[in-house]
């Protein structure tokens, strides 16, 4: 099987699947917005107003505004992952909400799509929630800013397409530790989110530029601090050809899957 | 211009139907018609393919090899208009647990575009047809297994489907429970849906389906109107002695009183029109057991004669 190969679906039937998820979201999300960002809000405050009181500067900004944007980014990254591996999971295994979904005119790919573009939504939510903390902390520097949700989609997309490609593989629900022990909890401290990677050795940035939360942490920082300049472009095309090429990937994996 | 496939005679037409997966055959070539608002039964053992069938049926699972029309469409083709047509009754609850009871429905009539003034009034009317109204609100675990069964048939019926395909619809159920989705069945065939349904109960396939078919290993044993089945292949009544295999030797199995008969260790079957008569007589060539019963054949009878007495699992 090519996981390359072109996917056909339909734009409605996957905009129904989505819909599913937000009916869903509508009875769960006074309950879970709060656990889900009091992570990355942890992370700020302690570490921000904790360490930041002996990293007085870090390039020149306070430790809290060096590591607000990258929080931003790793809750894209967790939202999304959570969504597509667990979630998914547990969709797929347990409640039978696919099986259900292919008794009707939708098809795998229209439910790959669907979910693809909740994780996305979900990613975006957090992102957004996120920028007001942030924002109402005053650790904006620009109106740039307000372009952060947009790279909430992005990265998102980017990290559900991770995530629902490793679940395609999954065989049982224990094994969703190893994508957060070994993939997503090493991006999350190896890719510019709490320090500059610069003093590191050049292996270490080597790797770095496989990482995708390192890029988009790149794109976030420069919008919130207001530097923007033509780098950004480089780890913006960066993640816009990760998502072009592998997107296809999850949809044909979960075909072979779930179609028997 | 109309839609071709409403001039079609038959909900269903297969020939030859296969599904192979990986190594083993489920379905090894199998030929059935079903006709517009009937209903048809499949019957067999666990294992026989009835549910790879019903998968088949119902456009969820690719079909292997054969010809295979669902209202004279192509599924490899029309997957979704076919499948816009169909409502499909899962063995297993697969309700969506993150969801009160009515908006199980209503999120799923979505899958079929259902305008959602329209879902919400067909939500309301099913749930009263299904006698759920009052849970409307309530979470699915709180649901009795006869709830759930009803709730399944409700939602597949949100898309008001020409096709309903049921399997094993009643498994699990009282016998309260159980009449009452039959009751319901009865009703939506009153009003022409075209039925399949998977059973293990006799009785089940007896009331429900116009006509069955039996499978087994994956074939069809036998096809036609279960009440015609029973006459054609048991007779009338059925004698059942149980007896030394010494005794059971004496009885002359060429009688004409005797149709047929079958042996299943000490327990002997002989089918015949007139079974009261055929137990005189062989009581007067001398042959006398504890155990002698005349009863009327039933389908069960059937069933057992094609696929055997052996346990399957």
């Amino acid at each position: 099987m090519n996981p390359f190969k072109p996917v056909k679906f339909s734009p409605r039937q996957a905009f129904r699947v989505w819909q599913r998820e937000v009916s869903v979201y509508k009875h769960v999300y006074r309950s879970t917005i709060i656990s889900n960002l009091m992570d990355p809000l942890v992370y700020l405050l302690a570490l921000g107003f904790g360490l930041g009181a002996y990293v007085t500067r870090i390039q020149g900004i306070s430790y809290i505004q060096f590591i607000a944007p990258g929080l931003i980014a790793s809750s894209i990254m967790t939202a999304a992952s959570f969504e597509t591996t667990i979630n998914t999971f547990v969709r797929i295994n347990f409640d039978k909400v696919y099986e259900a979904m292919m008794a009707t005119p939708v098809t795998v790919e229209d439910i790959v799509v669907g979910e693809l573009l909740w994780a996305t939504t979900r990613s975006t939510i957090y992102a957004t929630v996120m920028l007001v903390v942030v924002a109402a902390l005053g650790l904006t520097q620009s109106w740039f800013a307000i372009l952060v949700p947009f790279m909430g989609v992005l990265g998102g997309l980017m990290f559900a397409v991770i995530g629902l490609t490793y679940t395609s593989f999954l065989k049982s629900i224990y094994h969703v530790n190893y994508f957060f022990t070994l993939f997503v909890t090493p991006l999350f401290l190896f890719s510019g989110v709490f320090y500059p990677l610069d003093p590191l050795p050049q292996i270490v940035k080597d790797i770095a530029f496989f990482s995708p939360l390192y890029h988009l942490v790149r794109v976030i920082r420069p919008l919130i601090l207001g530097n923007v300049g033509t780098p950004v472009l480089f780890d913006l095309a960066w993640i816009i050809a990760f998502i072009a090429i592998f997107t296809v990937v999850p949809i044909n994996l979960l075909r072979s899957k779930l179609v028997k | 211009m109309t839609d071709p496939s409403n001039s079609v005679e038959f909900a269903i037409e297969a020939k030859g139907l296969r599904k192979i997966f990986d190594q083993t055959e489920a379905v090894r070539g199998i030929d059935f018609a079903v006709s517009r608002g009937e209903c048809f039964g499949f019957l067999g053992p666990n294992g026989a393919g009835k549910t790879t069938t019903m998968r088949m049926i119902g456009c969820v699972s690719p079909v292997t090899a054969g010809s295979f029309h669902v209202f004279g469409l192509d599924p490899r083709i029309h997957l979704r208009k076919i499948k816009n047509r169909i409502g499909i009754v899962p063995q297993e609850s697969n309700l969506d647990e993150a969801l009160p009871v009515e908006e199980n429905l209503t999120v799923y009539a979505r899958f079929f575009n259902v305008p959602s003034a329209l879902a919400r009034q067909r939500a309301e009317e099913l749930l009263e047809f299904m006698e759920l109204t009052e849970k409307k609100n309530s979470k699915i675990t709180d649901l009795s297994g006869g709830m759930k069964r009803r709730l399944l048939i409700s939602r597949a019926l949100m898309s008001d489907p020409e096709l309903l395909i049921l399997d094993e619809p009643t498994t699990g159920l009282d016998p309260q429970a159980r009449h009452h989705v039959w009751d319901k069945l009865f009703e939506l065939k009153k009003r022409g849906v075209t039925q399949i349904v998977t059973t293990h109960y006799m009785d089940e396939a007896q009331q429900l389906c116009d006509r069955i078919v039996i499978m087994d290993r994956g074939l069809i044993m036998e096809q036609g109107n279960p009440i015609d089945l029973v006459e054609k292949l048991i007779g009338r009544e059925v004698l059942e002695m149980r007896l030394p295999e010494s005794l059971n030797e004496r009885i002359p199995k060429d009688d004409p009183l005797i149709r047929g008969f079958d042996t299943y260790r000490d327990l002997l079957l002989l089918y015949s029109d007139k079974a009261d008569a055929l137990l005189n007589k062989i009581k007067a060539i001398g042959i006398e057991t504890d155990y002698a019963i005349v009863r009327r054949s039933t389908l069960e009878d059937v069933f057992l004669k094609l696929t055997g007495r052996r346990l399957t699992e």
